[in-house]
């Protein structure tokens, strides 16, 4: 009973917030909003049987989105308030009905159905060299996506390099955001790498524990303890690549001297699989902290 | 396949080599890119002469790990890839009007180039979500490139890009919840004609769609590939659209279920016919050059999307290969045309149309070669562009009651006549020519028309070509 | 009514509140947000269909962390775009 009001306590409560984000008057009520809707939307899938997926929506959806959110709002042009929504509102309305309820439709069977897949999972997940299955998952049997995704996250750095940007409007911190800066930031880098080190056999993993440090650089960056980086100096640019070129140099090794493209030779299984990881997280947190509050002389060439 | 994946990593790697080393210089992507040419010239070899090759990644079988896949048809597309990128690259070396002096552009086009090679290979959903992201990241890079005044193209095209994503991200997640695999091969014999399965057709159709710029969904692209670099807009116009409509191309030929598949054959058949119109109308009406060319490609993919569309209507192979022979011969004339057309905007220094005034005498082997990739995309022999329309309008001209389709053909074929002869006249009018701003550039234009020789070359190699597609089919 | 046809109906419905903003939102800040509450609505259908079975599916759960980076990334990408362009745009406005 009681994880039933839970469950729809929650659901209503999404329901609200994101159709609030929609309607609210102004631009920074719907970005603090939308901070909320992320951290719910965490909590949910908490409930949901995800810890992992939690973890990584509350660092990226509440934490460095907020971030750049806010940070957007500060070059925004200015909002008109009668500008808010526009467009015919019925029409709008009845495409979206029509359309959540043939989709509401076709998802009505899948809660019944079952799969094998789960099951094949965790009889393969002795041979993956690792123990927790998400992370198997990512970085053994779906490793290719897991290698693209680090390229989709460089791309966005790299489109970011080509633009003219306005620097980010600092202020000087307020004293006790400071303090607490200062604070927070070991902390989330520390639990950043606790979180990549236990993802082998745990909740967590490169990318969680990458979002976290990424939140923590972009804290010690806004608090003015970080010096600026640069795109001149190699250890950045090495920094940003490194994830990508030790995952393609393992794909390519083992495609060469081994038993296929990504196919981590049994004995080296989990030890590739760390290299890999850690490597990744590095690349991870440096780009998006890059991404969220790079400048302009930071980025640029 | 290690050639295959050879064609794929050279880019790759080079890319991350050159910014590793901040390095701007062409020589390494372009011998990359020729690399990659010669690589997916061995894979393609082997595929026609071995068949079909399978590679699970990681040693996983589907439906547990991702399979690459490649068929003669995805060997013809990795040449086409890297030859269209080589082809770029020669241009964006040697032109001063490219925009790739001082820009990230060597590296940007190397991971475009891998980018594609990881769509054609890959026979997954959902990582096809992800090489789709790839592809439209790396797109709106390359197309703020060209400075702030493209910054609100590219703005649309990515946001639209990201919506597109999410419409095939949740037909996915639905397919997978009720098959529970993410193969297509594996999904093809699974599929079962119910709501779900229709509904997330539908999703997926419309993003792929969206991505694709397929008419009606097509309003984002004139801006963005009109306000690109143009070594970057022939790209765009020649390959990027191309990885969604073969994405497309590939689960309503191999996933739908055959009555549902006939249904929406009618409805694309019809989109493309509206897109034949649509954009060749908007093509003979815009004042500038190269939004001209943009919508040209609106037009032509009509064109494509019709080809697919009655393929799954009447369930008509040969109409495979009239399919991929548009998209092949399109890529080649129109890199070719946008190519001749930014060369001379930049020359000539006016993005307007009436610029062109007289550029025959001014930019002879530019107009000219805007003339011949303009005959292909019309349409006239022996052109690859005449391959494809003929063995299009075959099934049309069989049957009176086809003749509606084979009017809308010979109406779009009017309309991109009209569209090409409206530059070429001007161009003629040699009485008072525009000064060109620069000297022009010779090397720079006999590059533009490198591609537009080797379209109407594609006539020279059409039987086997036609026999190499049609092995495709089975 | 279990648990997971719960979230599937509310990550269907979420994915539709954000479209249905996307179609009436004219500011850029909006659309992006509007345009990550159909995310949050696509990822959420993927973890019901993740928890439905016993034990929950490892390899949907993955694939929604491959979709949140790509998510996070390209919102990156496309808000900072967004505050160049109408910095570029103030700048331009203010010169002549």
């Amino acid at each position: 009973m009681i994880e039933w009001l839970l469950d729809g306590t929650l659901a209503a409560l999404l329901l609200i917030l994101a159709i609030a984000v929609i309607r609210a008057s102004g631009l920074y009520a719907s970005v603090v909003l939308f901070i909320a809707f992320g951290l719910l939307l965490a909590l949910t899938w908490a409930r949901l049987g995800a810890p992992d997926l939690a973890l990584a929506e509350a660092a990226i959806g509440a934490g460095l989105t907020g971030v750049l959110l806010l940070g957007a709002l500060a070059h925004a042009r200015p909002e008109r308030p009668s500008n808010t929504l526009y467009g015919y509102r019925w029409p709008a309305a009845l495409v979206s009905m029509a359309l959540a309820a043939l989709l509401i439709r076709a998802v009505w069977p899948l809660a019944e159905t079952t799969q094998p897949l789960p099951a094949q999972v965790m009889t393969e997940l002795e041979a993956s060299g690792v123990s927790h299955p998400v992370t198997a998952v990512l970085l053994n049997f779906r490793a290719w996506d897991t290698l693209l995704e680090l390229l989709v996250v460089l791309f966005a750095f790299l489109g970011l390099r080509q633009l003219r940007l306005a620097p980010l409007a600092h202020t000087e911190p307020w004293p006790l955001l400071a303090a607490w800066g200062r604070l927070l930031a070991p902390l989330a880098l520390v639990i950043g790498g606790y979180l990549l080190w236990r993802g082998t056999s745990a909740p967590g993993g490169a990318f969680q524990g990458g979002a976290l440090l990424a939140a923590g650089l972009v804290v010690l960056r806004l608090n003015g303890v970080l010096p600026a980086l640069s795109w001149r100096q190699w250890p950045v640019r090495l920094g940003v690549l490194l994830g990508v070129t030790v995952f393609l140099a393992v794909a390519a090794l083992t495609h060469a001297f081994g038993a296929g493209w990504l196919t981590y030779p049994v004995a080296w299984n989990t030890p590739l699989i760390v290299a890999i990881e850690v490597a990744a997280t590095l690349s991870i947190a440096l780009t998006l902290a890059l991404l969220v509050v790079g400048e302009p002389e930071e980025v640029h060439p | 396949m290690t050639l295959a994946l050879m064609s794929l990593l050279l880019p790759l790697a080079s890319a991350l080599v050159l910014l590793v080393l901040r390095a701007r210089s062409p020589v390494l992507m372009i011998l990359a890119t020729l690399g990659s040419l010669i690589a997916a010239a061995g894979a393609l070899y082997q595929v026609v002469d071995g068949g079909e090759q399978l590679l699970a990644l990681g040693g996983w079988e589907p439906p547990l790990g991702i399979r690459f896949r490649l068929t003669p048809l995805s060997g013809l597309l990795l040449v086409f890839t890297a030859l269209i990128h080589l082809l770029v690259a020669f241009y964006a070396a040697a032109s001063r009007h490219s925009q790739t002096r001082h820009t990230d552009y060597w590296p940007l086009s190397g991971l475009l180039h891998a980018s594609l090679v990881a769509l054609w290979l890959s026979n997954d959903l959902f990582n096809w979500y992800v090489t789709l992201e790839l592809l439209g990241l790396v797109a709106v890079a390359l197309v703020t490139l060209a400075g702030p005044k493209a910054y609100r193209a590219a703005m649309r095209y990515l946001i639209l890009s990201l919506v597109a994503s999410l419409f095939y991200l949740l037909g996915v997640a639905l397919l997978y919840g009720r098959y529970g695999v993410l193969d297509v091969a594996l999904l093809a014999s699974l599929t079962e004609a119910d709501a779900t399965t229709h509904t997330a057709l539908l999703l997926m159709t419309l993003g792929l769609m969206l991505k694709a710029a397929l008419w009606p969904l097509h309003l984002w692209l004139p801006p963005a590939h009109a306000g690109a670099p143009t070594a970057v807009s022939a790209l765009l116009s020649a390959l990027v659209v191309k990885g969604p409509l073969f994405i497309l191309w590939l689960i309503w030929s191999e996933i739908a279920p055959p009555a549902l598949a006939r249904d929406m054959g009618f409805i694309m058949a019809l989109a493309g016919v509206a897109a034949l119109l649509s954009g060749g109308w908007s093509a003979m009406r815009t004042p500038y050059i190269k939004t001209l060319v943009a919508y040209s490609t609106v037009a032509q993919l009509g064109y494509a999307l019709m080809a697919l569309g009655l393929l799954l209507y009447w369930e008509l192979p040969e109409l495979h290969v009239a399919l991929w022979l548009f998209v092949l011969s399109h890529g080649l004339a129109k890199v070719s045309m946008f190519l001749a057309a930014g060369e001379m905007q930049a020359t000539l220094g006016s993005k307007r149309i009436s610029a062109l005034t007289g550029a025959t005498q001014t930019m002879p082997v530019a107009m000219f070669a805007f003339a011949v990739a303009g005959g292909s995309l019309i349409g006239l022999p022996p052109s690859g562009g005449f391959l494809a329309k003929w063995l299009l309008l075959q099934p049309l001209f069989a049957e009176p009651a086809n003749w509606f389709w084979a009017f809308a053909v010979l109406l779009g074929t009017l309309a991109s006549a009209v569209y090409v002869f409206r530059v070429v006249a001007l161009a003629f009018d040699r009485a008072k020519p525009t000064r060109p701003d620069f000297d022009p550039h010779v090397l720079a234009q006999w590059l533009a028309l490198i591609p537009a020789l080797l379209v109407w070359g594609m006539a020279l190699v059409s039987q086997p070509l036609i026999l190499w597609l049609t092995g495709v089919t089975h | 009514m279990t648990q997971s046809l719960l979230f599937l109906v509310v990550g269907v419905c979420l994915w539709v509140i954000g479209l249905y903003g996307l179609l009436r939102v004219r500011h850029v800040i909006r659309r992006l947000i509007a345009v990550n509450i159909m995310g949050g609505g696509a990822f959420t259908v993927m973890v019901a269909i993740a928890v439905r079975t016993d034990p929950v599916d490892p390899v949907f759960q993955a694939l929604v962390v491959t979709g949140l980076v790509v998510a996070v990334s390209a919102t990156a990408f496309a808000l900072r775009l967004a505050s160049a362009e109408a910095h570029c745009t103030r700048r331009r406005e203010s010169r002549p």
